[in-house]
């Protein structure tokens, strides 16, 4: 049984499939990283699971269930507000008392020390800072010590230290065998947490696996700009097989040339093809783009394909 | 469902505006009782002075002016949550159902609440309890409690049903009243829909069929909360 399981999973707004027929598979007890660029659908894909917005089409199964597991999950949400008339000690309280857990005082106040507020405990939520309320966001989904805990950013506008605890906190959880679905801006994060990792783009899973399948494949690629004089068809034709060989990918233009290859070895092959074919390069460039750059690059390499 | 119904009873109780409510209702409730109290020889002479009588006064204070007590407490009782995102923590832990029904028990039990606190009032006066006009005065709130839920999960802007559920209070009651005197076809259809008919014919039974509203009120906003994205 896996812990989540996704079949076409899709969230159309405005004729726009913002999540677009997502097939996923998380393992129970893993801890699972989203990365993806701003709007690339990841809070919409988490919303669906946790009940808060209704699919347009597809299913999941949460814990083999086709329903959503309520008493067994926790969710800090991407956006949300607290109740200004409630300190974070009396969130912590109506919120078990809705999941029908007896948290006794104790308890309560051990949750808020694991996020670090106990010293907030007896404050108005609306006197928190955004950290903070990051912090009791994250206290409220362990609430019912739950077996799937999805977390929205969990990390993000919070401060060095914060981090460092939150990061502790998502390895202590996933010891005692939670399974953790998180999204991030940030591929360290994702690095050092995460066993599996998705990338997401404009709505799709452009890349899937542990962190290091994904460097062995996409890690240590060169970027070769070539500028050269202007093209014609006799070059081009001779021309394109080479280079096509060589290369990953090749992008042309008239007068700029764009190959990705995989090692240094194969920058005097190119440059031999252009002399080959009788073109006149003026200017060689090697860029060697990290892994984070590569990533939103195949997400935009499917979309235009 | 009874942890979000307790909040909302107890939050209404914190309010302000309900507070006002509370103590216009005690003490209109009381003085019009006062007031019957005082001419009682004269009224015992015209006809025969029973203790309903008193409740009369509440009851018609529930009538008249209940709706426009009950929008204005409860009109963003669900659609506030959603328009804060505050519903987004209940809604990953209770089922949206619940929600509804959570909160439509803790504004019910606020109201049973202050009814039955303003009958014990006048129980001076009264000397009996009278449990028909205390059902009476009960249902006809429970209508516009299902009314306020209703149009607080159908529309999503606070705002809107604020007005919207001013300018109904006003409305019903209108429509209600006119129709006991108009001809007009469409009055009396619209008439059937509210409560005033039915408390009009003066039997008790139709005032448990009006019973039927708020259970369909309620029940049209458990359709509709389970389309909403939070
Ligand atoms: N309620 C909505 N109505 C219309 N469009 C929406 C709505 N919610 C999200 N979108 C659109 O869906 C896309 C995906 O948004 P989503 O919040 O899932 O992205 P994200 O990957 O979580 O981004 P971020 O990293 O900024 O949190 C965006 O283009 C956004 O504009
Ligand atoms: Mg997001």
């Amino acid at each position: 049984m896996y812990a989540i399981e996704t079949e076409g999973l899709t969230k159309i707004y405005a004729n726009k499939k913002v999540v677009n027929e997502i097939n996923l598979k998380v393992a129970q007890g893993s801890v699972f990283g989203f990365l993806g660029k701003n709007g690339a659908g990841k809070s919409t894909f988490i919303n669906m699971l946790a009940g808060l917005i209704q699919p347009s089409s597809g299913s999941f199964k949460i814990l083999g269930e086709q329903t959503h597991q309520r008493q067994k999950m926790g969710v800090l949400p991407d956006y949300s507000t607290f109740y200004d008339d409630l300190t974070a000690f009396q969130h912590l309280k109506y919120f078990s008392r809705l999941l029908n857990v007896k948290l006794p005082k104790s308890e309560i106040l051990n949750l808020l020390q694991r996020v670090e507020l106990e010293e907030a405990a007896h404050v108005k939520a609306k006197k928190f800072s955004f950290g903070m309320k990051k912090k009791l966001g994250i206290a409220q989904a362990l609430i019912n010590e739950p077996d799937i805990l999805f977390l929205d950013e969990p990390t993000s506008g919070v401060d060095a230290n914060a981090v460092l605890t939150i990061h502790r906190l998502i390895q202590d959880i996933s010891k005692e065998g939670t399974t953790i679905f998180l999204t991030s801006h940030n591929l360290d994060e994702v690095e050092k947490m995460c066993d599996d990792i998705a990338i997401m783009n404009q709505g799709v899973i452009t890349a899937k696996g542990s962190m290091q399948q994904l460097r062995a494949k996409y890690q240590n690629k060169l970027i070769v700009f070539i500028k050269h004089s202007r093209l014609n068809e006799k070059q081009m034709s001779s021309l394109r097989p080479q280079l096509e060989e060589l290369a990953n990918k090749v992008e042309w233009n008239q007068e700029l040339t764009t190959v990705t290859v995989d090692g240094e070895w194969l920058i005097p092959e190119i440059n031999r093809s252009f002399l080959h074919a009788n073109v006149d390069v003026f200017r060689i460039e090697v860029d060697e783009p990290s892994l984070e750059e590569i990533f939103i690059k195949i997400g935009e390499n499917q979309r235009s394909a | 469902m009874l942890a979000i119904g307790l909040r909302e009873f107890q939050n209404l109780f914190k309010s302000i505006r309900s507070i006002i409510i509370i103590l216009f209702i005690f003490s209109v409730t009381l003085g019009i009782a006062k007031l019957i109290n005082n001419y009682k020889e004269v009224l015992s002479e015209v006809g025969g002075l029973e203790g309903d009588i008193y409740m009369g006064g509440l009851l018609l204070l529930i009538i008249g002016a209940g709706p426009l007590f009950v929008t204005s407490l409860s009109h963003n009782a669900i659609n506030q949550e959603v328009h804060s995102r505050t519903i987004r923590f209940l809604a990953t832990k209770v089922s949206r159902e619940k929600i509804v029904l959570g909160k439509f028990l803790g504004i019910a039990m606020y109201w049973m609440v202050c009814i039955l606190v303003a009958s014990l009032l006048i129980l001076p006066f009264t000397k009996g309890f009278y449990f028909h006009q205390f059902m009476e005065a009960l249902i006809f709130i429970l209508y516009f409690v299902g009314l306020a839920i209703f149009l607080s999960t159908l529309i999503t802007k606070p705002g809107m049903t604020m007005f919207l559920g001013s300018v109904l209070a006003i409305l019903l009651p209108i429509i209600g009243l006119w129709s006991l005197w108009s001809e007009n076809l469409i009055i009396d259809l619209v008439s059937y829909l509210t409560p005033y008919y039915y408390y009009s014919v003066g039997e008790h039974i139709y005032t448990y069929v009006v019973l039927i509203f708020p259970i369909l009120f309620v029940l049209g906003s458990l359709l509709l909360i389970r389309k909403k994205d939070f």
